[in-house]
């Protein structure tokens, strides 16, 4: 679904990412943990091209999208993203939140916008927060519209970038059930975050990044369980 | 205090009323629009844009607005530039219209430099995320400048937007020294002929007065309204 070749990102001297070639299959829940500054969320903003690579290749669906002379925008549309500070625009409602790229982008009308997204507010419990405002919902009530607005773009993978690290405590639980209710769904995700029990029971791989490269990775089991690198043991044993 | 001409000259003062308020109504539409060109050349990627912008803003905004006139005024006829007349909006407007564009345009100049800092700070002051969370979802800059950058941006500039318009206003008055019949000029004109020093300045002084009073009380009231919608 998306590969990477030789991806390489500096924030002027400084580097960041230093050759990262991996693949996303379908399906898969990716989970990329690592300790902060490895280049994790860079990584992940490179995929969707919010983060313009320095140099290398991400390929989206078979298409080489770092080339120049093709529409960007019709790729992202594929490519949900949630952000750690949620990022709702806080000038419309909830409902309006969610429907305005599909009504935009996606040519759907009015009614139908509107009826998709009840559909995906029924979802995640929030239905009767559509006439709310942002500034009205808590973190973990904001997180989930912003999830909501994501998938009302009907995206073949998204893209969650420490989705829970902006929250209260008592409500990370509330948004990884909806990841997790997601990925049963079989929705192709990637998801940078610190949340280890996440990455334990939702992934599928888990890739280890040190130092603006993919140190290690591997199934959740034997990258907890039995990890190679020493690096990953080091990670491993401070968080856990 | 003797107030009796009024009853003679009290027409004086409504023509340079209306006058006044066309003249900032023209050069406020007119800087608006430089200060939003203004404003998204220096947001620009392209640096010689970003450069003519910033000059043009460091320049107006370091000289001042008389000098700025008289180069408009005189300096322009001077190389055989001149506003084109029109003897019918002339005499529409009761005023030479050439002279009278040399007033708005002057004007519009000055405070678009003030209005393209104001619209800059304005789209810069909304958040970063605001702007990637509209991208992530497919939207093309343009959308995303209009959808959801610029209605936000908006609301911060309201307040600081209509406080230039009313600087505008008052700030016209310099144009009576080029002889268009503002407010400024009207009130002058009743000094002479009555040999009144002061007094028609204090009339002047407070139909200047109810002009920006109410805007800004307005401008206030849909400030408040906006933040309410947060």
């Amino acid at each position: 679904m998306i590969k990477t070749l030789d991806l390489r990102k500096s924030f002027g001297k400084l580097p960041v990412l230093n050759g990262i070639t991996n693949e996303f299959a379908k399906g898969e829940v990716s989970v990329i943990i690592g300790p902060s500054g490895s280049g994790k969320s860079t990584f992940l903003r490179c995929l969707n091209l919010l983060e313009a690579p320095t140099s290398g290749t991400v390929i989206f669906e078979g298409v080489d999208i770092t080339k120049a002379g093709h529409d960007l925008d019709l790729h992202r549309r594929k490519m949900g993203m949630v952000f750690q500070l949620f990022n709702l625009f806080p000038h419309m409602t909830v409902l309006e939140n969610v429907t305005l790229a599909p009504r935009k982008l996606r040519g759907l009308s009015v009614e139908e916008s509107k009826d998709a997204a009840m559909v995906l507010l029924r979802r995640v419990g929030l239905e009767e927060k559509a006439a709310a405002y942002p500034s009205q919902l808590s973190g973990g009530q904001k997180q989930r519209i912003a999830i909501v607005r994501a998938l009302a773009m009907q995206p073949d993978v998204m893209l969650f970038d420490e989705p829970t690290s902006a929250l209260d405590p008592e409500m990370v639980g509330e948004v990884l059930d909806v990841m997790k209710n997601l990925a049963a769904e079989g929705m192709t995700m990637i998801v940078v975050t610190h949340e280890m029990r996440f990455a334990r029971e939702v992934g599928t791989r888990v890739l280890f990044m040190d130092e603006g490269l993919i140190a290690e990775e591997g199934p959740p089991g034997k990258l907890f369980g039995s990890p190679e690198n020493p690096r990953t043991r080091e990670f491993l044993r401070k968080v856990l | 205090m003797n107030f009796s001409f009024l009853t003679k000259y009290w027409q004086f003062y409504l023509i340079g009323a209306k006058n006044t308020i066309l003249l900032a109504v023209l050069a406020v539409a007119f800087g608006t629009t430089i200060g939003i060109t203004l404003a998204l050349m220096k947001l620009s990627k392209r640096a010689p844009l970003r450069f003519v912008a910033t000059a043009y803003i460091e320049f107006i905004r370091g000289t001042p607005l008389l000098v700025q006139l008289f180069i408009i005024y005189y300096g322009l006829q001077a190389i055989g530039i001149r506003f084109p007349d029109s003897p019918w909006i002339s005499a529409a407007i009761g005023m030479n219209f050439s002279d009278f564009m040399s007033g708005v345009i002057t004007l519009g100049i000055n405070s678009g430099a003030y209005v393209g800092e104001i619209f800059r700070a304005g789209i810069q002051a909304v958040d970063k995320g605001q702007m990637e969370a509209a991208r992530s979802l497919g939207m093309p800059h343009g959308m995303a400048m209009r959808e959801i950058i610029i209605p936000q941006a908006i609301r911060n500039i309201l307040p600081a937007l209509g406080n230039e318009f009313i600087v505008v206003i008052k700030e016209s008055s310099i144009v009576s020294i080029i002889g268009i019949a503002d407010l400024m000029y009207k009130a002058d004109t009743i000094r002479g002929n009555t040999f009144q020093p002061f007094e028609p300045l204090l009339v002047a002084a407070l139909i200047y007065f109810l002009m920006t009073f109410p805007l800004s009380k307005l401008l206030a009231h849909v400030e408040r309204r906006m933040r309410a919608g947060d």
